[in-house]
């Protein structure tokens, strides 16, 4: 077991050791000087093991499935990204109202999960307040400022919208709709209706809640302030799925990547992201961090040298030349015009890109649910083709997600690759967590209002840990030790 | 003669993920009472998902069972621990970083009046590994089904949620 030694300031040592990394979820160490000030944070990350090994000798055809229960948070994403891959695998393209019903479905999810987000997670700590108690930092203190009736409808909506997944793609926990060249069920004419209201209300709602985010956070010049602050900026490259026009898509195109100056640096396949993307191992975490091959690592380090790069909303809105829908048009150039131009570097600028795709997510469903091809009963290509290899790529909420299978020629997977959204963030996440500590911990004081802070460097990416549901309430997902440079732990927090 | 009183309205949810060992052992749990409980009455449900999505399963049931695993270190792996509400419920921040603890989600329930059980008991299970994709328990942790079935079905026998013995069954179980 490798246990990482690095000079520290002083020539004395820091030791982490490995075995202390999987004890629970998320864990930032904190490593001071003689004199209180960070030297380093590093976050970390329990990781999944063993998925290559599960999957091999399985039915590629399994894996919509089997994928889509492995993250209790993102299931439509690896479903997606899945089935995608096995229209590649077997080179066949689904017919037109098949691709509708995955996007309105894709669409449907991405809206819900970005809502669930802003109410849930992010927005705590700008409508609550960032240094407000743990106890109102959460759902309960936002409604309790935006009023029940907001709650109410905030709930509301958020079921609505997964009934569409379900009038679509069949009632089930975890999906079942996506097969190689379609889907397994078509939309009746009589569901249209339904699912064109919700669309209709989702947009209403996703202009709600940007007007929500103006006048809770953006006339507050405390927080437009903490958002432009350098503590939580970072000028990486940026990754996102577009269209042909480069605009942002979620379910299909090519993958766009633009230079910290926003210029585009390359715009690929998904059959072609192992000629972009490699992966850099640190001996300090399990975690995987990828960068940009063509550009190399460099390190930690911002700029256009290194090749770290960001995904997720942030990154999606900077890798873009903006949306296909006409009011996520009008609030993406708002965006830009308000953060200083493109590309923003903001890291909690990713709460305010969270709400622009919300709002494109809403009016892409209210397209494809009045789109006159949804109710089409071919809604399947049967694959004649011998498989061989596939790649599918869809945006997850939280960024761009890999799927590659090879197989024999019975479709039985001989190699399994995922590169999930949290890995392209690994290391501008990783960045983010040590500059926030330093900034904003160095020579103080240490409150649990400031280690929020330093949190929120990393809840902006709503990064995802591998984090199964084992923890009951009570225990704690994420822990924050303070060291000494010769390891004594200080203080340590728990959230909750 | 008088009708007995309606049983209350109970489900039973098993919670993690059965591609991930141990994690999934609240999962095969359900799957266990789900097979006990045929033509009982009481809905069997299981799920990924804790926090917010987890009231659209809780709302509505007047009494309500939840076995996830656990990772305390109170006791070896299969060690069972039946943990009263109180201790359970007021945490006030994410389990999972992507959601709500259940006891925000319960406050939240309450907050915006929505009809959530009155009594919750929870039984967890120590589980060893939770990180390898792999289906099934850990031998250690399978051994526990059985004292959580047990428990279980005593904590439905005392809320009076199961037919009497003889009696026809009030529905059938609505596995999620």
């Amino acid at each position: 077991m490798t246990t990482r030694t690095e000079p520290a300031r002083g020539g004395r040592t820091i030791s982490i050791d490995p075995i202390t990394r999987l004890e629970g979820h998320g864990k930032i160490e904190i490593f001071l000087d003689d004199r209180g000030d960070v030297d380093r944070a590093y976050l970390q990350i329990p990781e999944l093991r063993g998925f290559e090994e599960f999957a091999k000798g399985r039915l590629a055809e399994d894996m919509p499935q089997i994928t889509s229960r492995i993250c209790g948070v993102c299931p439509t994403a690896h479903h997606m990204a899945a089935t995608k891959a096995l229209d590649d695998l077997y080179k066949v393209t689904p017919p037109p109202a098949a691709r509708r019903i995955r996007e309105l479905i894709y669409a449907s999810f991405l809206a819900e999960d970005h809502a669930l987000h802003f109410y849930v997670l992010g927005g705590p700590d700008f409508v609550v307040g960032p240094t407000a108690p743990a106890a109102e930092r959460n759902i309960l203190g936002v409604i309790a400022k935006v009023g029940v009736e907001v709650g109410t409808r905030v709930i509301a909506m958020r079921r609505r919208i997964r009934s569409i997944i379900e009038l679509a793609g069949g009632k089930a926990i975890h999906p079942v709709f996506g097969l190689p060249g379609g889907v397994a069920k078509r939309i009746r004419p009589e569901a249209q209706a339904e699912i064109k209201a919700i669309a209709a209300d989702a947009v209403d709602f996703a202009t709600f809640t940007l007007q929500v985010f103006d006048d809770l956070v953006l006339k507050n010049p405390a927080y437009v302030e903490l958002i432009l602050s350098d503590a939580f900026t970072h000028r990486t490259h940026y990754m996102g799925m577009v269209d042909d026009d480069d605009r942002v898509n979620f379910y299909d195109g090519v993958v766009r990547v633009v230079s910290p100056e926003g210029k585009g640096v390359t715009r690929f396949h998904p059959a072609d992201y192992l000629d972009v993307i490699a992966e850099h191992v640190e001996p300090w975490s399990y975690q995987k961090f990828c960068y940009l091959k063509q550009v190399g690592w460099k390190g930690f380090a911002d700029g256009a040298e290194s090749g770290i790069y960001s995904v997720a909303p942030l990154a999606r809105l900077n890798a873009a030349e903006g949306m296909a829908t006409p009011l996520a048009q009008q609030a993406y150039e708002r965006y830009f015009a308000t953060l200083g131009g493109k590309p923003v570097h903001h890291t909690l600028a990713n709460h305010w890109a969270r709400l622009v795709e919300l709002l494109y997510a809403a009016e892409r469903m209210k397209e494809l649910a009045n789109d006159p091809e949804l109710c089409d009963p071919h809604v399947r290509t049967l694959p004649t083709q011998v498989p061989t290899e596939g790649v599918g790529i869809v945006e997850a909420p939280r960024g761009t997600l890999i799927h590659h299978y090879r197989t024999d020629e019975r479709g039985v997977i001989e190699k399994a690759n995922l590169i999930v959204a949290t890995q392209g963030n690994a290391a501008r996440i990783a960045m983010s967590v040590d500059k926030a500590a330093k900034s904003l911990l160095s020579g103080k004081e240490v409150s649990e209002g400031l280690l929020n802070m330093v949190e929120m460097a990393f809840r902006a990416y709503d990064p995802c840990f591998g984090c199964a549901t084992h923890a009951l309430p009570g225990a704690m997902p994420l822990e924050v030790r303070l060291r000494s440079l010769d390891g004594t732990v200080l203080k340590t927090v728990r959230r909750g | 003669m008088t009708s007995p009183p309606a049983p209350p309205r109970t489900v039973v949810v098993g919670l993690g993920n059965p591609l991930l060992t141990d994690d999934g052992v609240g999962i095969e749990a359900a799957r266990l009472l789900a097979a006990r409980l045929a033509g009982a009455g009481v809905t069997v449900a299981e799920s990924s998902w804790g926090g917010m999505r987890f009231l659209d399963l809780l709302a509505g049931f007047e009494k309500a069972i939840i076995i996830d695993a656990i990772q305390w270190r109170h006791g070896p792996p299969g060690t069972v621990y039946r943990l009263p509400p109180d201790e359970a419920v007021p945490t006030v921040r994410a389990v999972s970083f992507h959601d709500i603890s259940l006891g925000t989600a319960l406050a939240l329930g309450k907050q915006l009046g929505i009809p959530l059980p009155t009594e919750l008991v929870f039984l967890a299970v120590e589980a060893g590994d939770v990180l390898t994709v792999a289906e099934g328990c850990s031998p250690e942790v399978a051994r526990a089904l059985p004292e959580v079935a047990r428990l279980a079905m005593d904590q439905l026998a005392a809320w009076g949620a199961l037919p009497e013995a003889g009696c026809t069954s009030s529905g059938s179980p609505d596995t999620l």
